[in-house]
């Protein structure tokens, strides 16, 4: 590491900063928010032999709706719903149908799915308790209901890469894990922590899906914020070749935010409104596809770490704190914007 | 013969239909996450754009960490310039640079011909401007272009270093074989397109 005289360190101080801002000005997604993308739900349930309820859950982003539309071949969603109301991170919609016509058949389409990154879980109910479950996505927004008769079983595989789309679609998590890789400094270190990381998430996970252990939504948010901002000045300290609790065992800290993450995990199934007995598969499903999801992240910034080494590449000073910026930027923008909404100041 | 040609030039238009989907498609990827993940995402799923850097990655891994990083600056810069300010240039000349850029990046990997670092740096300039000139002709904008460019930067940016990693510590020779095979298809690839540009004498779409 290079000695920079303390007059340059601190001619350089405002470049950083400037950089850090510009860093994330260029990155931020749309709205910058932590957890953007949320599967939208739609449930076509046959309540008598010739009635139908549909719901359709939009996922928004803050106040704006995703542009996403269900469309049926038969036109029952052409007319207005019969209820429409706003609810955290989703705008719901229902529909009464009475109709004689088979369901069988009917094409299901979700406009304007393509244009974005997130799916849509349908699902397909009949009377006698038979059931369709399908993951709509971007490059295949629909499908034809099948005769109940001869239907497969729930995809699997459609919760898992559900759970490696959350993760990776979550720059929240993925600035806790950056934070934390650059935080320690072997390897042994880095699988403790990327496994505290796990474990705690997973039970916490578990715990939210099965047994609705949950925290308000805005108190939830405003922590995992401070999570992210809380790794900032840690990752500085570490650079700076000082210690602290969280720089000589960052596996507990690492566990503690684990717990945390893992609820904001859960936001990607329990909006899904799946039953009990779906939801044990769903959640292990979906759960290694964070795992999945996770380790890819991993393996991308250890392999970029590698390559910048072997490329002998220097960073000047200001491009190497850019990173620790910018977690500390994003960091305090979501803790003061989830903070004031949790306080009510804002909505 | 006749049978053979018509073989051939079945087989060249599938595999430049596969290589050229973005082109085909003429949108950016919307990925709803904001245009730099546009940008990042839209190199991703374009061969004709990653392909080639990830040959230029192998060809600096191979001759050595400086020709590595002149290809990296040179590409980058490359990139930002070409989709910038040379957006306007046509089609055509477009495809003939990526084209003699193929055969030229894939030729010097299947022979390890080694280059000094400027002459590669100029390389990946070269392929920079061409290919992000490419992806900014046309409609492919998107609703903030200068960002949407940044992205693919990024981008170019991780993919080339990757590539060249795995070339750079020559410790197994498979790995070199694999690398210089993959150079040899960027070759056949580049004289593909060149083909069709004679028989045709029109951009590829």
């Amino acid at each position: 590491m290079t000695h920079v005289p303390a007059p340059a360190r601190a001619a350089l101080t405002p470049v950083v900063r400037l950089l850090a801002v510009v860093i994330v000005w260029l990155a931020a997604p749309a709205g910058t928010r932590a957890h953007e993308v949320r599967p939208g739900y739609l449930e076509i349930n046959q309540t008598a032999p010739q009635a139908y309820a549909v719901i359709w859950k939009q996922p928004t982003l803050g106040e704006i709706a995703v542009h996403l539309a269900p469309r049926l071949s038969n036109g029952w969603l052409k007319r207005p719903p019969v209820d429409q109301y706003a609810a955290d991170y989703f705008l719901i919609r229902r529909w009464s149908v009475a109709s004689a016509a088979p369901l069988a058949g009917v094409s299901v389409a979700i406009d304007g799915l393509p244009e974005t990154i997130t799916d849509v879980f349908v699902r397909v109910r009949w009377l006698d308790g038979r059931r369709q479950d399908v993951i709509l996505r971007p490059e295949s927004p629909s499908f034809v209901i099948a005769d109940p008769t001869e239907r497969a079983a729930t995809g699997v595989p459609g919760f898992l890469v559900l759970g490696v789309e959350h993760i990776l679609t979550g720059l929240d998590h993925l600035l806790v894990l950056l934070g934390l890789i650059l935080l320690v400094r072997d390897r042994w270190m880095l699988l403790k922590t990327v496994t505290a990381f796990t474990v705690a998430h997973s039970l916490t996970l578990a715990l939210a899906v099965l047994c609705h252990v949950q925290l308000s939504t805005p108190v939830l948010n405003t922590l995992i914020a401070l999570s992210v901002l809380f790794l900032a000045p840690e990752v500085m300290r570490a650079r700076r070749r000082e210690t602290s609790l969280t720089i000589r065992h960052p596996w507990i800290v690492s566990f503690a935010f684990g717990l945390l993450h893992g609820m904001g995990f859960a936001s990607g199934l329990t909006g899904l409104g799946l039953d009990r007995a779906d939801l044990v598969s769903a959640l292990l499903s979906f759960n290694v596809g964070v795992e999945i999801g996770q380790l890819a992240f991993l393996a991308l910034v250890l392999a970029l770490v590698r390559a910048f080494r072997l490329l002998e590449i220097r960073w000047p000073r200001p491009v190497a704190l850019a990173p620790t910026y910018a977690i500390g930027v994003f960091g305090a923008t979501w803790t003061f914007q989830y903070g004031a909404a949790a306080l009510g100041f804002i909505r | 013969m006749k049978r053979l040609r018509l073989i051939i030039t079945g087989l060249s238009g599938a595999i430049l239909m596969i290589l050229a989907p973005a082109a085909a498609q003429a949108h950016l990827v919307a990925t709803g996450l904001g245009p730099v993940y546009d940008g990042i995402a839209h190199f991703g799923l374009s061969p004709e754009d990653f392909l080639p850097v990830i040959a230029l990655g192998f060809y600096a891994g191979l001759t050595g960490a400086g020709q590595g990083r002149a290809a990296l600056a040179g590409v980058t810069l490359g990139w930002l310039i070409g989709g910038a300010a040379v957006a306007g240039l046509p089609p055509l000349v477009l495809s003939v640079a990526t084209a003699a850029l193929y055969l030229v990046i894939g030729g010097l990997l299947a022979a390890k011909r080694a280059l000094q670092a400027a002459p590669v740096a100029a390389l990946g300039f070269a392929l920079g401007v061409a290919r992000g000139a490419a992806d900014f002709a046309g409609a492919l904008l998107g609703a903030d272009p200068a960002l949407t460019l940044a992205g693919m930067a990024i981008a170019v940016f991780a993919v080339l270093p990757l590539a060249a990693s795995v070339t750079l510590p020559m410790r197994r020779t498979w790995i070199i074989v694999a690398a210089r095979v993959s150079g040899s298809w960027l070759a056949a690839l580049g004289i593909l397109f060149a083909g069709w540009l004679l028989r045709f004498g029109k951009a590829v779409q």
